[in-house]
């Protein structure tokens, strides 16, 4: 055996050994968890929680309509339901860039230090408990909360207002805890926006709002298009926001998963709920993955 | 032009004004909590009364003056404790063994090339992107199905799964921008491979390495939703207790507990955020 080979050997067990610990653990608790969370989807709810090893394609006939038989109904609230909270997480990337694109300019005409400091301070909430973040706005909102109190006290309002518990006190929390995901895919890009590109189109004639248009705004768009996918992906399965900040008049997918496994003891259908989740974010996965590969090979990041 | 426009004066006044009140929507409601953990009115706490150490002080089983209705709805410091100490087994244990499970996975990745690896990239950080709810609910089942009793080991093994994910991609970062002439002379001037990592990569990595541990031990103090799917009854952390609170009822106690984790998170990750910066 020639000494190259050993080398080569000894590589190759190497990389084994450093790539086996985590190869393992993705295998055992997260590829096979996941498997066995589709198989579970399309079997029998037991009668008192777990499953029967029967096929039962129901628990995604309930949610899109298409009813087993006579005795199970449609129930277009579960549609209703997945519909409402795709609206709540597409308002949520709206609101999250509306929040964060005009920030990320602030920031990226700061200087040294205290660049690194603004930095610092919007990364910072980020790493507060997100329980922590949610029960601040329960405080702020509440009828006898803080935006109440002050409006109240300073004689602008009688009674207290109803700013809880709807779609945009739901919006609103989601927007506070998902704003760093899209500040900062933002601000890389703003960051490194080329401005004599923004001077060549001046020069040629554009006015501000051309320039924005069709310069600016497709030198960022990368940015804003990772930061509305990993803004989007979190909002979606969300229930621990509308559960608090939505009480029991707004309702996502992700409570109705959580009440299926926690309550109701349905698990297939909790399952077949996961995966339509599961689905909605693979799709917006391969489609930013696809993205990105084409940015690449065009030579552009 | 449009950099000439940024710089003008109204508009930079402008910025100004907006990073100002973005700051503002980021701090008012977590300064809020601080300034309510102080106010005695415990009915409103909206509406202050007066400053009162009370609510920390039961946490931390002091005396308290509040009135017998108050401490019905008070925990007992021995709970609290217990439950902290619930969540600090799972970070140190689950973020030890994530960041040297994501550290030798990153050193494999930036160091070899093999068959696929692209897709296995892809792979390893899935745990990190798939919805908390879906991977909580996913390990509930195996757990259940496959006989484990959900306990505080359940729960480091789910955060280990997800919590590796993002060391590997701390680390990786770091091990991006390294020179690898070092790692060459040390191999050229005769050290072993362990010799070799131990004194040339792992100290240039450190900063790297230590800020994904310090990254996985918040995430893991922190996380709510799969820890409230794979936790068992005796094994609650700090999180799920205040979500428990919080379902029972808003009570100021909750103000000085969620200011004391507020602190703790702020401390680790302003020491995080610090060691990252040091790179450039």
């Amino acid at each position: 055996m020639t000494s190259s080979d050993t080398i080569l050997k000894r590589k190759r067990r190497s990389l084994i050994l450093l790539l086996a610990p985590f190869s393992i653990m993705l295998l055992v608790f997260f590829l096979i968890p996941l498997g066995i969370m589709m198989v579970y989807s399309f079997l029998e709810p037991g009668l008192y929680g777990g499953v029967e090893w029967n096929w039962y394609p129901y628990n995604y006939g309930r949610i899109i309509g298409w009813p087993l038989n006579d005795f199970e109904e449609f129930e277009p609230i579960y549609l209703k339901i997945f519909l409402n909270s795709l609206q709540i997480a597409i308002m949520t990337v709206i609101g999250t860039f509306v929040l964060c694109y005009p920030a990320a300019f602030w920031v990226s005409r700061m200087q040294g230090a205290k660049k690194n400091f603004a930095l610092f301070l919007i990364t910072l909430p980020f790493f507060a408990n997100l329980l922590v973040r949610i029960y601040a706005w329960l405080l702020l909102l509440r009828p006898t909360g803080f935006f109440n109190t002050v409006l109240q006290s300073a004689g602008l309002i009688i009674e207290p207002l109803d700013l809880l518990f709807t779609n945009f006190s739901v919006i609103i929390g989601m927007v506070y805890i998902l704003t760093p995901f899209m500040f900062l895919p933002i601000y890389a890009n703003v960051e490194k926006l080329d401005y004599s590109l923004v001077r060549a189109s001046q020069d040629l004639g554009a006015n501000a709002l051309q320039t924005f248009r069709r310069v600016i705004l497709p030198l960022t768009a990368p940015g804003i298009i990772g930061g509305s996918v990993i803004v989007f992906i979190p909002a979606l399965g969300n229930f621990i926001v509308p559960s608090f900040l939505g009480g029991s008049k707004v309702q996502m997918t992700g409570n109705l998963i959580e009440r299926s496994f926690l309550q109701s003891r349905d698990w297939p259908f909790g399952a077949a709920l996961a995966l339509l989740i599961m689905a909605s974010v693979v799709v917006l996965i391969v489609f930013q993955l696809s993205r990105q590969a084409k940015a690449e090979a065009r030579g552009v990041s | 032009m449009f950099d000439k426009i940024l710089d003008s004066k109204i508009w930079s006044l402008f910025f100004k004004g907006y990073g100002f009140l973005f700051l503002g929507f980021l701090y008012l409601p977590l300064g809020l909590i601080f300034v309510y953990s102080f106010n005695a009115n415990s009915i409103n706490m909206a509406v202050w009364t007066e400053f009162t150490f009370d609510w920390y002080l039961t946490i931390f089983g002091g005396a308290s003056s509040q009135s017998s209705f108050d401490a019905a709805f008070t925990e007992s410091p021995e709970r609290i404790f217990e439950v902290v100490k619930h969540s600090v087994i799972v970070a140190l244990s689950a973020s030890t063994v994530s960041t040297v499970i994501g550290t030798a996975t990153a050193i494999a990745l930036a160091r070899y090339n093999f068959v696929g690896k692209r897709f296995y990239q892809a792979l390893l950080v899935l745990p990190m992107i798939v919805p908390d709810i879906v991977l909580g609910i996913a390990l509930l089942i195996f757990f259940v199905g496959a006989g484990f009793h959900l306990s505080l080991l359940t729960v480091i093994i789910g955060h280990t799964t997800f919590l590796s994910s993002y060391v590997f991609v701390v680390v990786s970062a770091r091990l991006a921008g390294m020179d690898t002439s070092l790692e060459q002379a040390s191999a050229d001037l005769g050290a072993g491979p362990i010799t070799t990592f131990r004194r040339v990569t792992l100290p240039q990595i450190m900063p790297g390495v230590v800020g994904g541990f310090l990254l996985a031990f918040i995430i893991s103090l922190d996380d709510v939703v799969i820890t409230y799917f794979i936790a068992g009854v005796g094994s609650q952390t700090l999180p799920l207790f205040i979500l428990a609170m919080m379902r029972r009822g808003l009570r100021p106690q909750i103000n000085a507990l969620a200011v004391l984790l507020l602190l703790f998170t702020f401390v680790v990750a302003a020491v995080g955020l610090w060691l990252r910066s040091r790179k450039s």
